[in-house]
């Protein structure tokens, strides 16, 4: 029950995602349509979140290194999409990204260091690429994408100190939370793959 | 490392933001009536678009083509709005002088598209809670869109950090802003717009020098007396505040909310700004992903040479004009 008002509310989200970021747009510019754009999408906040998780629950030395990878990929992605004409959000990656990191943190895997800076810069350029997507033609790249740039920094290094901070203050059941939080998120890539795949 | 790229990363979307942070483009419509119900319109400030693409809409009994409106024996009494407020026409000002009444000022910006025009003899609380409404927002925007306010705050927090020297520093750049705001509406100071936007940049780059001059273990001013410093420059930012109410050319009678909550836009944009600074400060404190060595003084070379680019580019323009 809870899940299904849970994707409930997280496709009213998507759906109503380009309404939401042009009125951002319109109002303060495409700099900050650029930041606010991707809080509007459903896969961009379960993704970010799936991402943070995941960091947490590596060792600081490595954690930290996300803050750095993840704005390169997005940058990297956003850059490169009008370039390869990738003009679509592909539902069934974004799916695919959810159901993995979100196994990834329920399961508490400890990853080398390398693999979570290459997963890191996978998902941003599978999400800067997205984002690009949707702009018109009366956008400011420039503006749109240092918005998202910086947005996807201070999201998800916000979400990688918070939940490492809330990971390391003591009792296991934190740790057990987090993997509670991670076969949510895996269940939602579920359920929007299922979407994607009644839809097609 | 990581906190310089996260500087770099504001700072790029500073750049490209600041060139339109302080040109909005606005408009000035005057409805004159010359005999009930019949006005007479016309922009005294046409806004970049221009005019006639300015998607207005009155009220039902209303017939608007320029340059006349007739509202009939009803009067202009309603709702007026705007369809394509945004990046392109940031806020319309409509002056409307009445038949044998005060003149009044309503202010359409992208936030507030709408506004309800009420008849002669209405009480007017909805005027003051409309006017509140229109300049929180139109505060909250100016912050928001003025990089180089932001900026010279950012530089402010990288030299007391968070604690209890910030309030009182970011205390006294808002009683300083808000001073010389306040005396600015009223007319009681007036500077050329030009010369101030060159020393807001100046006061950026002092900030910056600061921080490079804390870092080497120098001390200096705004590390010793932040809050003199902040209450000073804060000064020369609130008069450049007011140049953003000056546009609008608001009517004496309505100064003082407008102004009020104006300030209180500008107070919940900064922070806003302030609290997203000090929630990355911590998470990178949480992460270790902090600058040492000589990196910590980059960003006070950072802010110090994207301000000095703004100084060159605003004296030049200054030079030229003169």
């Amino acid at each position: 029950m809870m899940r299904a008002l849970a994707l409930a509310a997280l496709l009213l989200l998507a759906a109503a995602s380009p309404a939401a970021a042009h009125i951002v747009s319109s109002r303060l510019g495409d700099f900050y349509g650029g930041a606010l754009h991707p809080l509007t999408s459903l896969a961009d906040i379960v993704i970010w979140l799936a991402l943070g998780l995941v960091a947490a629950l590596q060792p600081p030395h490595w954690a930290r290194w996300i803050v750095l990878a993840f704005p390169a990929g997005l940058l990297a992605g956003f850059v490169a999409a009008p370039v390869a004409g990738w003009h679509t959000d592909p539902i069934a990656l974004n799916a695919a990204l959810m159901i993995g990191l979100g196994l990834l943190a329920a399961a508490a895997a400890r990853l080398p260091g390398g693999v979570l800076l290459v997963l890191a810069v996978i998902v941003g350029v599978v999400r800067g690429a997205a984002n690009a997507s949707g702009l018109d033609p009366e956008t400011d790249p420039t503006l749109f994408g240092a918005g998202l740039l910086l947005a996807g920094y201070a999201v998800v290094t916000l979400i990688t100190a918070l939940a490492g901070t809330f990971r390391r203050a003591g009792a296991p059941w934190r740790t057990i939370a987090m993997q509670a939080g991670g076969s949510w998120i895996a269940a939602i890539g579920l359920m929007v793959g299922g979407f994607a795949l009644a839809g097609s | 490392m990581i906190r310089l790229i996260a500087l770099l990363l504001l700072l790029a979307g500073a750049a490209t933001v600041a060139a339109r942070a302080h040109e909005p483009a606005m408009g000035v419509l005057e409805l004159r009536e010359v005999n009930p119900g019949s006005y007479v319109a016309g922009w005294t400030l046409e806004p970049t678009i221009g005019g006639d693409k300015v998607q207005m809409r009155f009220p039902q009994q209303c017939h608007y083509a320029l340059p006349s409106l007739e509202c009939g024996p009803g009067g202009l009494v309603g709702r007026v709005s705007i369809d394509n407020l945004g990046a392109n026409m940031s806020a319309v000002l409509i002056k409307l002088v009445p038949l044998g009444d005060e003149p009044r000022s309503y202010t359409l910006t992208s936030g507030n598209p709408a506004i309800s025009i009420l008849g002669i003899g209405t009480p007017t609380w909805q005027t003051w809670r409309e006017v509140a409404i229109t300049y929180v927002n139109v505060g909250i925007d100016h912050i928001l869109l003025g990089v180089d306010h932001l900026l010279f705050v950012l530089g402010l927090i990288f030299i007391v950090g968070p604690g209890w020297r910030l309030v009182k520093t970011i205390t006294a750049f808002t009683l300083g802003h808000s001073a010389s705001l306040a005396a600015a509406a009223y007319g009681l100071i007036g500077v050329p717009e030009a010369p101030l936007n060159a020393c807001i940049a100046l006061s950026i780059v002092f900030v910056g020098l600061e921080i490079v001059k804390l870092r080497r273990g120098e001390g200096g001013l705004t590390a010793r007396y932040p809050w003199v410093v902040a209450f000073s420059f804060g000064l020369v930012h609130g008069i450049g505040f007011a140049s953003a109410l000056s546009v609008l050319g608001i009517e004496r009678a309505l100064l003082f909310p407008a102004l009020l909550s104006f300030n209180v836009g500008v107070e919940i944009g900064q922070l806003a700004f302030v609290s997203v600074v000090l929630l990355l400060i911590w998470a990178h404190r949480k992460l270790g992903a902090t600058l040492s060595g000589w990196g910590e003084e980059l960003p006070g070379y950072v802010i110090g040479v994207v301000a000095m680019f703004w100084f060159m580019g605003r004296m030049v323009r200054l030079l030229t004009v003169a």
